[in-house]
């Protein structure tokens, strides 16, 4: 009997078409734009070599220490900072007008930069420029403090220069910081599962449906005719969101990390909440279907929201602020979750997120039971 | 007038959903106006990079005058020494640049050694080079004082370096910098209201298409003594009036947020910009409210349209940003050639015939396509007609 039941409400569910719009395609086509969105977003971040100018007159010719300089940090190689263009002041203006350089450098009585505004790459820049003139107040002042200095032994300690700092990466995976919106994305689609949630709910009132009603005559245990519907709206929201996954994965190459299992029981964790927290809405709201669904769009937005999917600095903001906040929001519990494999070196944030879900899934599942059981119905 | 009326009354019967949009746009420009903070003076600024400064060389004053001269050139946020903390402060841009100065680094920086500090930056970003750089800097400097004048206490060998590194280049901004950021936040104003219009625009219109195109409705209608040329023209004003109206809300804002700038040539130009693209959006919701039947897949569409074409075309990410490919796609949407316009209005340096023709080119294409809009209506009314009858 309970197969039975299962078997007629995974049909429909997946029958019903705006439904499984909402819950399926319209997650894959914000991840889709996501992707268009965001795919170069983060090479903004990424250091290319700097346009600059640099007026050739007679001062600047004289200045051999600055000529050589300026040669070893720029030209084809990896490692070069700048891509130099020789240019007279008037054409450096004209250049720098048309965005064509960054900045230009100019020897008149020392050495003076121009640049039009202020930036990450002028600051580069001027930190270049900023070198050349304190390394010429070092040799001033070891020549103050020790006129019969050995000029060969100075210059060859000034131009030995050595790297004092190694890189230590602070994590397996990449800072890229993009995969927050779409972790977000999943979690919000795991939400979502909510419409099916609802849907079973309102399917089973007398009061909501005619349907409801025609179930409420039949001679059906209750529980276990629930137990079938949310069996069901819990398969269905897993396919949906293995879809969803296999689709950021597999064409759109979002990166996960490799612990498989672990994501595995993070879908199921989501779907199963998702469900739970639309039955939740559906007992808690007493308005009619369409002020349920507004109430639940409108809270999944705020949490998504505050998981970092419009901004995702939010989810930093909230998490090193009010932790708690974050701790209420399930979709931001499931958004963690998902960085925490991919990101952390180690479980334990995982396991406080998964173990936080369960504790949703509960709370979700103790009031809708407690307010759904042995509901009666005077007339039908 | 009959049928104008209806159009207002169903537009009213929808303005919840309308106000949420204009909602969202509102709380939109608030966050943006909180966060774009270009520079408002004229004087040439450096950027602070943000960056962790862990130390476990204590007592040596060659490490806290590192830490001066850093204070100096970045923003120390202090984070404790906690992996996970670490990883969260680099992953979400608290900090780009995690410096940790091992125990007993100053004697082997003094006697040549090979302790080294570890850092950690953005790969291959520029504010992880030039901290590099500010830091190699200041301890090659010190290395070179160390060697050079062996004698020097610590006290006054830091002295020395920080006397050189206060040499300060002298910089020129060549100048149009207030007004420039003036432009770019107005034309972020102005790229993100694409996405409300575009939104109001064909949600309200589809409303009352909906209605009108009702199968008993239109029957109805159709046998009354009003028309049938005075029944559309009275729609048409309708949605006119609905456009002009949403749009000069919009646009209301924009005076309120930038004041006198909005008087300026390239003010205008982005109020005109705006104006064309509503007429756009008024030709696209009217091709949308005639060819869908109900509220459910109303939604669900605009959702599609609205934001589909608002993410490709460089509504929210900046066009510069987006690849190749993308960008050629959204050329074939209106909001693209809008969004390009308000860039190049932006971007303008002089206010001359040569710099303008670029935007009536794109204003014309806009019409271009409000026009294959109109054109394409036409047929879907058509085929309703004929299906109807």
């Amino acid at each position: 009997m309970i197969f039975h039941n299962y078997l007629y409400r995974l049909k429909c569910i997946v029958r019903d078409r705006t439904m499984m719009f909402w819950s399926m395609l319209f997650p894959i086509l914000l991840a889709t734009l996501f992707n268009m969105a965001f795919s170069n977003i983060s090479s903004a971040e990424i250091f290319s070599k700097i346009k600059i100018g640099v007026v050739d007159n007679a001062e600047y010719g004289e200045n051999t220490f600055f000529v050589n300089s300026l040669k070893s940090v720029s030209g084809e190689g990896e490692r070069d900072l700048f891509e130099v263009k020789y240019i007279s002041k008037d054409e450096g203006d004209k250049l720098l007008e048309d965005g064509k350089i960054e900045g230009y450098i100019y020897f008149d009585d020392g050495i003076k930069l121009v640049v039009k505004k202020s930036g990450m790459n002028q600051t580069v820049l001027k930190g270049f420029v900023d070198d050349y003139n304190q390394t010429l107040s070092t040799i001033k002042t070891i020549y103050g403090k020790n006129p019969s200095m050995d000029q060969s032994k100075l210059m060859s300690s000034i131009s030995n220069r050595i790297d004092y700092l190694k890189e230590v990466p602070v994590s397996k995976s990449s800072p890229d910081s993009i995969v927050t919106y779409f972790y977000a994305l999943i979690a919000m689609a795991c939400l979502y599962g909510g419409f099916l949630g609802l849907k079973e709910v309102m399917a089973i009132q007398a009061d909501m449906t005619a349907q409801g009603a025609r179930v409420n005559m039949a001679p059906v245990h209750k529980l276990k005719l629930f137990a079938s519907s949310m069996l069901a709206a819990a398969t269905i929201q897993l396919i949906i969101i293995f879809i969803l996954i296999a689709y950021l994965v597999l064409l759109l190459k979002i990166n996960f990390g490799s612990q498989l299992g672990y994501i595995l029981l993070t879908c199921i964790m989501g779907s199963i909440t998702g469900v739970s927290f639309g039955t939740f809405i559906a007992v808690i709201v007493k308005k009619s279907e369409g002020v349920k669904i507004g109430v639940m769009i409108g809270v999944t937005m705020l949490m998504s929201f505050f998981s970092g999917m419009m901004y995702d600095k939010i989810k930093y903001i909230i998490s090193t602020n009010i932790p708690i906040l974050s701790y209420l929001n399930p979709v931001s519990l499931i958004a963690d979750c998902f960085y925490s494999l991919y990101y952390y070196d180690t479980h334990t944030k995982f396991f406080i997120d998964i173990i936080l879900l369960c504790g949703h899934n509960i709370i979700f599942g103790l009031v809708t039971y407690s307010v759904i059981r042995r509901q009666k119905y005077a007339s039908l | 007038m009959q049928v104008f009326k209806v159009y207002f009354k169903v537009i009213y019967k929808n303005m919840i959903q309308i106000a949420i949009y204009l909602m969202v746009f509102l709380f939109f420009l608030i966050v943006l106006a909180n966060t774009y903070n270009s520079p408002e003076n004229t004087n040439y600024a450096e950027i602070k990079v943000n960056m962790a400064f862990i130390n476990y060389d204590k007592d040596s004053k060659i490490v806290e005058g590192l830490k001066d001269y850093i204070s100096s050139k970045a923003n120390i946020v202090s984070i404790e020494d906690d992996v996970q903390k670490l990883q969260d402060a680099l992953f979400f841009r608290e900090v780009e640049y995690i410096v940790k100065v091992p125990e007993g680094f100053t004697k082997s920086l003094l006697n040549e050694g090979s302790i080294t500090l570890d850092k950690t930056s953005l790969p291959e970003s520029a504010s992880g080079i030039y901290m590099d750089s500010i830091i190699n800097k200041y301890l090659n400097t010190v290395k070179t004082y160390a060697s050079t004048l062996p004698d020097l206490s610590h006290e006054e060998l830091t002295r020395s370096v920080h006397n050189d590194m206060d040499q300060n280049a002298e910089v020129v901004l060549n100048s149009y910098s207030k007004e420039a950021s003036e432009s770019e936040k107005c034309s972020y104003y102005f790229n993100y209201l694409a996405y409300s219009l575009l939104s109001i625009l064909i949600l309200g219109i589809s409303a009352v298409m909906i209605v009108f195109n009702q199968s008993d409705l239109k029957k109805r209608n159709l046998c009354s003594p009003v028309r049938l040329r005075t029944m559309y023209f009275q729609i048409i004003m309708g949605s006119l009036i609905f456009t002009l109206v949403i749009w000069f809300i919009l646009v209301l804002a924009s005076f309120i947020m930038y004041g006198s700038y909005m008087f300026t040539t390239k003010g205008i130009l982005f109020i005109i910009n705006s104006l064309i693209f509503a007429v756009v959006s008024l030709s696209i919701g009217y091709l949308t409210g005639n060819a869908i039947k109900n509220k459910n897949v109303m939604s669900a569409v605009t959702n599609v349209v609205v934001l589909g074409t608002s993410f490709i075309s460089g509504v929210f990410v900046p066009q510069a940003l987006l690849g190749d490919t993308v960008k050629a796609i959204a050329s074939f949407t209106p909001n693209y050639w809008y969004v390009k316009s308000n860039n190049t209005i932006a971007g303008m340096v002089n206010v001359n015939m040569e710099n303008l023709s670029p935007i009536f080119v794109n204003m014309l294409i806009m019409m271009g396509f409000a026009a294959v809009m109109l054109v394409m209506t036409m047929f879907v009314v058509r085929r309703n007609r004929m299906s109807n009858s």
